[in-house]
């Protein structure tokens, strides 16, 4: 087949478009701590009296510091991600189920702090480029999204021992203005919400003993108390105030 | 004024006040993030400015404008002027009627920023510029050549009768000229009161 020169040139410009076009639509995920980075899981054998149930009192959630409202969904993931270790008999949350008195529990509480950084002063500065430029751009200037997760989880044995995980991840989506999608964000938080729970699933693993029913006895009957006071912040926000002087009428 | 001319406006007013009680308040507040799309279709009537003394057409006519766009931030920036960051393009079609029956044409890459306002209702400012053909050019003594280039700047205002629906109503202020290439080179400066509809997705 002979390829003439304006055909060579119309295929030259068909594969640059293409090409343009392609990259331009890509975007990727960029774990700071990949998944399963951390040591390896030990097995552990726990036999199935032995087991205890676990109930999680509560998550709290906060996003750049500020509190948040707890999605139903983040709790079912934790609990599903808890259920997964095999540890405990059954998982429930303490909204749902009353535990039974008088019966060895783990109960459960989870601190959700999100770190969001949506890069928005460079989007902007890159969209206005792009724009300016008819999108010839687009392939050339990647955009980013970072996410980072810090996970505590507090797990209170039946006799009052307490034992505190933390985990934390994060992670960036770069991706070009064509690529971008609110999907790309879930794929981002999903990844690195997985990786926290997954490294806590780990450290629990390591404490199968702790959580043993036979590792320690059930505390002595009694009135358990609790204490009720409102709550207060970790750092007190610093409020401006501005006082008028009264004027003389 | 025919009483015909107020029929359409008014029915369309009824329309949307029939929206507005159907539809809850809760339920309608749209969830727009980072990637989220919107593709919009405004029609509006383009009125003439003449600016100076030597501008003498009064270039007037309908005017449609397809759009796309996509959120590039979360809401960022304080209080009444926190907002979203869009980028996007637009095809601008206008039909003048007056001085005579033309058409014109262009592509204009476009950046809108969108308030929070109240969640339902969300204001907008946008600016957008592009090539713009049109065989006005050459009929006319403020432009000589048919291949110019279309400025725009406006706002807007939002309504959000579901979450990804939402109706559009806004001014913009339109430039057309050729940027030197050829003279005269007055430009045509016109009015765009426009209305539409958008959806998010």
């Amino acid at each position: 087949m002979i390829v003439t020169t304006p055909s060579l040139r119309w295929l030259t410009l068909a594969c640059g478009v293409a090409l343009l076009t392609s990259s331009g639509c890509s975007r990727w995920i960029e774990m700071t701590t990949p998944p399963g980075a951390g040591d390896e899981r030990i097995p552990q054998v726990i036999a199935q009296d032995e087991q205890v149930p676990l109930i999680l009192d509560r998550i709290r959630t906060t996003r750049n510091g500020s509190p948040q409202n707890s999605s139903a969904e983040t709790e079912q993931r934790v609990l599903r991600s808890l259920a997964d270790i095999g540890l405990f008999s059954y998982l429930t949350s303490a909204n749902t189920a009353i535990p039974a008195s008088r019966e060895k529990t783990v109960r459960a509480r989870l601190l959700f702090d999100e770190a969001i950084d949506p890069h928005a002063g460079g989007a902007a500065f890159k969209g206005i480029v792009i724009g300016a430029s008819m999108y010839l751009l687009t392939p050339l200037l990647p955009l980013e999204y970072e996410y980072g997760a810090h996970l505590t989880l507090e797990l209170e044995r039946w006799d009052g021992q307490v034992k505190q995980y933390e985990s934390r991840s994060s992670g960036m989506a770069r991706y070009h203005l064509f690529g971008a999608t609110p999907i790309m964000i879930d794929e981002l938080k999903g990844l690195v919400t997985e990786t926290c729970l997954t490294d806590l699933a780990r450290q629990i693993v390591n404490d199968t003993i702790f959580f043993n029913a036979n590792s320690a006895p059930l505390g002595e009957p009694g009135i358990r108390t609790v204490s009720v006071k409102p709550r207060t912040p970790s750092t007190p926000p610093v409020i401006p105030v501005s006082t008028v002087a009264p004027t003389e009428p | 004024m025919k009483p015909a001319l107020f029929a359409a406006p008014i029915t369309f007013i009824v329309f949307l006040l029939c929206l507005w009680v159907t539809c809850g308040a809760e339920d309608t507040v749209p969830h727009v993030t980072v990637g989220t799309q919107e593709i919009s279709l405004s029609a509006g009537y383009l009125l003439p400015h003449r600016l100076t003394d030597q501008h003498s057409t009064k270039q007037s006519g309908p005017a449609v404008m397809p759009s796309w766009a996509m959120v590039l931030t979360d809401p960022v920036g304080w209080r009444w002027l926190r907002g979203q960051l869009m980028l996007g393009a637009e095809i601008v079609y206008i039909q003048f009627q007056e001085p005579e029956l033309t058409h014109g044409v262009g592509f204009t890459p476009k950046i809108k920023w969108m308030f929070e306002g109240t969640g339902r209702l969300r204001p907008y400012v946008e600016f957008a510029g592009g090539p713009f053909y049109t065989d006005l050019g050459g009929r006319i003594p403020e432009e000589s050549a048919r291949f110019n280039f279309i400025l725009t700047a406006g706002g807007g205002l939002s309504w959000f009768f579901t979450p990804q629906w939402s109706f559009n109503v806004g001014y913009r202020f339109h430039h057309i000229s050729n940027a030197g290439t050829r003279y005269p080179n007055l430009g045509l400066n016109s009015s765009l009161p426009f209305g539409g509809f958008s959806f998010y997705f």
